[in-house]
């Protein structure tokens, strides 16, 4: 690989200032003239019908000034259901069979919204609150999602409880290959186990907030959003307005994880709100409202079914698996992980189930840390049994070919696993006998792969630049913890061949930014990356012809690039991660004390910044395995857990030291060989961490997380 | 979170003066030290006070002084500076330890003495809002909900276990409690403050209106005397005790003189356990009797669905912490 001046160097970032002085405007800072405070109140029951709603008193309360409720406010939230994991669209809007309104009748989780109040203060706000009489009807809840499939369940919605696509079809998704009932029959031995994930919320550390403002027929909203596009443009689908007549603005948010794509109903109430009092509204959730209001990762369950010969090679799969989306299916409910083996037989059918439990959506991987958790410890367990080293197995049986005759752009996956099996010391540390340490101090070593999609796609820029030569990017990033802004700052100036100094980034405002793809999906990098490459090999080519502009002139490079893979490509990032933890038997307690992730996540535009977020993702991994889980009251169907104490979120405490190794290649694509990376460091961590516990004490803990309670009930 | 006033208190008699006046002014009153759990618990709407009696401005009331022998510790010292405190830390390490191990450092920074001894349960179904024992209503939720980390002895009608890392400490030390009120100051051994849900559901304490901890004193430490705290939590910061034990012993060489071990996450007040005790009182302490104190220390154990696990984890947890104290190895 070439060398870069800017690109590959450690670079604080463009913001740091402006954060750690407090100077960088939130959501939560901004304040207008005139502006209203809302809140909202939000059912106590997981499934009721709204009788009645009487907000007469609230009404009547000096200093309220409007209350919503799905009486007078029938706006639906196109975003917060039906999306079946792909793009809500004007399409998708017209056919919809079950819409998800800002307030719904019947609510269908303990915690959705039933009305909203704007008043002069917060106070005046949420005594309001106290003062809306609503009459419900107790209905049937269901909150498992396997208890929801069977026949007598109560049913969510008429079509019942399979959750529907967007065409409206209650199917299981799915694959078929081969034949897999044939190749059990020819299987040497055949495995069949099951495993459970549990909801765990994406837990940044900015909760919820909008402030809504209309001039006119022009709407102007302060939200944190990681997509300030896809934000205005669902919020003109959704208020039935053109996109013109929506700014949004996010200049600095904090944090995202998946749960600030898109809009949110919190903008939607905001935007009601400030309609209705003809006053810009601010609406802020507690943690606790963030925690049951947004969303989180669905919990699930999987049944797998797995034939391998006697020298250890795979002959067949099958996963028969369930997703708890909440009573809105916000994203797909799919698992991943069957697709990380080369097998020629495989069978798939996977429910997303409608349940009465807070809502299920993107997270950091959607549907990754918790299929691969399932689907590697099912293949981790295969070789304790088959008494076969589980890099042996990895290096057998993982992905080398995409399939259907495609190719990776480049393959690292080995190496990934290679390099970290030396470098960790795997043969030291994996216990050939599970569970063999004497005493209640046992040790024992896990390992997990992946293998993480990375496409290309669009995304524009666009770059100016004056004549004192001062260049200024625009791109409509916001950086949602991964930096994005700085991202693009470095890429430009490495493209133009300047100095950081000399390059500004304007982001985070509609008016302003041109469309970005939004930073979810860990695609931003190659998608906005890419198009500011093209931007400023444009604005080159410009400078190159015309010269530098004089005065007051300026030169505007414009791009929308959509740059697509050469048919028969496929473009992955990989990564192969080893641990080693320590579980004390008699106390229960499981402490990580060693972790080596290794990671082809292409180019490394910021090594400072790709660290870190291999760091959060395995921390994250690491509290998934381990701790974190939104407990419900069975009788009453309210969460227990909501909120960092509760979820018992980890501290810095709980961190260990973890270990990157970034295997850098260029594949051509994406800016400089960049690869998707903010999703990658959690993806494989969980099952990694479980394998870990499973060598560690010779029993394999199959439901997440792994808890002292657990771990004690088969130990002490 | 609901409207409210402020006042703060000179002394204890006006504090007790400001709380009496509120009552008769058909306001609620609460004392409040460095409120790091009350004003969450105001703002969750778990209790409505309309007046806070602010402690924190009371003259001597955050001081630790020597006295008798022993330290007399203001009840609006912060967990922070016990923890710290050089002769707390010697003489007294359990409540260092003890202190050192609540929450967080922001928490330890304003928390008091007085506030974490006398907080309230955190129960999820109380800190939810659910109408229970503790909520003034007639019904524990954990016993047919979730259980996990409720009371395996001393349960019934309520479940809760007594939230507090320092009071387990406190019981252990032989601590004595001042208390301000309405009649002036009276004095209570730290074991007798705390009261089961039999004798009262909705308090863990003796505490009546108008009351609060004003001081505790903590008696000469025994010749030979060596302590310690071990607190089994669900992450590393930021917890309650899961399980922990509070131990004191008084060695001759190697023959233990007194034992106190007292239990904390078990019971809804700091669970001693005296039958353990007595099998050390006037033994050399082995690895033999260790096992048999941590057996005899779960007697009477009587778990919920879900909080089984406790049983071993506490015998677990004082085998281990007697290993630790007393230099052996399990």
């Amino acid at each position: 690989m070439n060398t870069l001046k800017t690109v590959g160097i450690s670079t604080t970032r463009i913001d740091t200032l402006q954060r750690v002085t407090g100077k960088a405007q939130y959501t939560n800072d901004v304040k207008l003239p005139g502006m209203l405070y809302a809140k909202i109140l939000r059912s106590p029951h997981p499934h009721a019908r709204i009788r009645s709603i009487d907000t007469s008193k609230a009404l009547a309360m000096p200093g309220v000034k409007a209350v919503l409720t799905n009486e007078n406010c029938k706006v639906i939230w196109g975003a917060g259901s039906i999306a079946g994991g792909v793009q809500y669209s004007d399409e998708i809007k017209k056919i919809t069979k079950q819409h998800r309104y800002a307030f719904n009748n019947p609510v269908r989780f303990a915690g959705e919204p039933v009305a909203a109040v704007a008043a002069v203060n917060r106070h005046i706000a949420e005594e309001a609150l106290l003062k809306i009489h609503v009459e419900y009807e107790p209905l049937p809840f269901v909150l498992d999602q396997e208890d929801a499939m069977k026949p007598d369940a109560p049913q969510i919605w008429p079509e019942g409880n399979l959750a529907l696509s967007n065409r409206n079809e209650a199917v299981p998704m799915g694959q078929k290959r081969g034949n897999v009932q044939d190749a059990f029959a020819k299987s040497d031995q055949v495995f069949e186990d099951r495993f459970s994930t549990a909801f765990v919320h994406n837990a940044q550390m900015e909760p919820r907030s909008a402030v809504a403002h209309w001039e006119g027929d022009h709407l102007t909203l302060y939200t944190p959003t990681g997509g300030i596009a896809n934000c205005r443009t669902d919020m003109a689908r959704d208020l039935g307005i053109g996109q013109d007549k929506v700014r949004v603005i996010s200049q600095y948010m904090g944090g995202n994880f998946g749960n600030k794509n898109q809009n949110q109903d919190a903008d939607l109430i905001a935007a009601m709100l400030a309609k209705q009092t003809g006053a810009p509204v601010k609406l802020e959730l507690s943690r606790k409202e963030d925690y049951i209001g947004m969303h989180g990762r669905w919990p699930t369950t999987q049944y797998y079914k797995v034939g391998v010969s006697k020298d250890g090679a795979i002959q067949g799969i099958q996963l028969r698996g369930y997703s708890g989306m909440g009573p809105y299916r916000k994203n797909s409910g799919a698992m991943a992980g069957v697709e990380l083996y080369e097998v020629a037989n495989v069978e798939t059918s996977i429910h997303p189930v409608y349940t009465n439990k807070t809502v299920s959506g993107n997270f950091r991987g959607p549907e990754f840390p918790q299929g691969y958790f399932g689907m590697q410890s099912m293949t981790d367990e295969v070789c304790a049994n088959l008494k076969m080293d589980p890099v042996d197995f990895v290096l057998k049986n993982m992905t080398r070919k995409p399939g259907g005759g495609a190719k990776y752009t480049d393959y690292s996956l080995e190496e990934c696993v290679k390099r970290g099996a030396s470098e960790f010391e795997w043969a030291k540390r994996w216990k050939k006998v599970p569970g063999s340490d004497p005493g209640a101090i046992k040790r024992g070593a896990g390992m997990s792969f992946m293998a993480f999609r990375s496409g290309l796609g669009r995304s524009d820029a666009v770059i100016t630049v004056n004549a004192q030569g001062k260049y200024t990017v625009h791109v409509g990033v916001t950086d949602v913890g991964a930096g994005a802004k700085s991202t693009m700052w470095m890429i430009a100036a490495e493209e133009l061949g300047v100095p950081l100094s000399q390059v500004d980034v304007m982001w985070g405002d509609t008016d302003h930014c041109p469309y970005s793809v939004g930073e979810s999906g860990s695609r931003t990098t190659i998608m906005t990356g890419g198009a500011v490459v093209e931007a400023a090999r444009d604005l080159k080519k410009q400078i190159a012809a015309k010269g530098m502009p004089a005065g007051t002139a300026m030169l505007t490079a414009t791009v929308s690039a959509n740059p697509r893979l050469p048919e028969g490509l496929v473009r992955s990032a990989f990564a192969a991660h080893y641990v080693e933890v320590e579980v004390d038997a008699e106390l229960g307690r499981i402490k990580v004390l060693k972790y080596l992730a290794v990671h082809d996540c292409g180019r490394i535009i910021n090594p400072l910044t790709a660290h870190g977020q291999i760091h959060g993702g395995v921390l994250m991994g690491i509290g998934m395995a381990l701790h974190e889980d939104l407990i419900y009251d069975k009788r009453s169907g309210t969460a227990l857990t909501a909120g960092y104490y509760g979820a018992r979120v980890l501290t810095h405490r709980d961190a260990p030291k973890i270990d990157v190794i970034f295997i850098e290649n260029d594949d051509g694509y994406g800016p400089y060989g960049a690869k998707s990376i903010g999703e990658a460091g959690k993806v494989p961590a969980v099952a990694a961490v479980g394998n870990a516990v499973a060598n560690a004490i010779g029993h394999r803990m199959k439901d997440l997380p792994i808890t002292r309670d657990k771990v004690i009930a088969v130990m002490a | 979170m609901k409207t409210f006033s402020n006042v703060n208190a000179r002394d204890a008699k006006q504090a007790v003066a400001l709380s009496q006046q509120a009552r008769k002014d058909g306001k609620t009153p609460a004392f409040t030290g460095g409120g790091s759990d009350l004003l969450g618990m105001v703002k969750e709407r778990i209790i409505t006070p309309d007046v806070l009696v602010h402690l924190r401005g009371m003259k001597g009331f955050d001081q630790i002084e020597q006295r008798g022998g022993g330290l007399e510790i203001g009840g609006q010292v912060t967990l922070d500076t016990i923890s710290h405190h050089p002769l707390i830390r010697s003489r007294y390490a359990v409540l260092a330890e003890a202190a050192e191990t609540v929450a967080t450092p922001q928490i330890r920074n304003v928390g008091t003495l007085a506030g974490n001894v006398s907080q309230r349960p955190w129960c999820w179904y109380y800190r939810n809002g659910f109408p229970c024992f503790k909520a003034g209503g007639n019904t524990c939720f954990s016993i047919a909900g979730e259980n996990q980390f409720h009371a395996i002895f001393g349960g019934g009608p309520s479940f809760i276990v007594h939230p507090s890392d320092t009071a387990p400490a406190l019981v252990a030390l032989n601590a004595t409690f001042k208390i301000a009120g309405p009649g002036g100051d009276r004095t209570v051994a730290a074991s007798d403050f705390f009261v089961l849900p039999k004798q009262n559901a909705a308090h863990e304490n003796i505490l009546k209106d108008d009351e609060f901890l004003a001081s505790v004193h903590l008696p000469a430490p025994r010749p030979g005397t060596r302590s310690t705290y071990h607190k089994i939590m669900d992450r590393e910061a930021w917890t309650h005790a899961v399980v922990s034990a509070a131990i004191v012993l008084e060695m001759d060489h190697d023959i233990c003189r007194s034992a106190r071990i007292v239990l904390g996450g078990v019971a809804p007040v700091p669970w001693h356990v005296p039958g353990a005790e007595k099998l050390l009182v006037g033994q050399k302490i082995t690895p033999e009797l260790i096992a048999k104190v941590a057996e005899v220390s779960i007697a009477g154990a009587n778990p919920l669905a879900k909080n089984a696990y406790k049983v071993p984890l506490t015998r677990n947890t004082v085998k281990r912490t007697l290993t630790e104290l007393t230099g052996l190895t399990g």
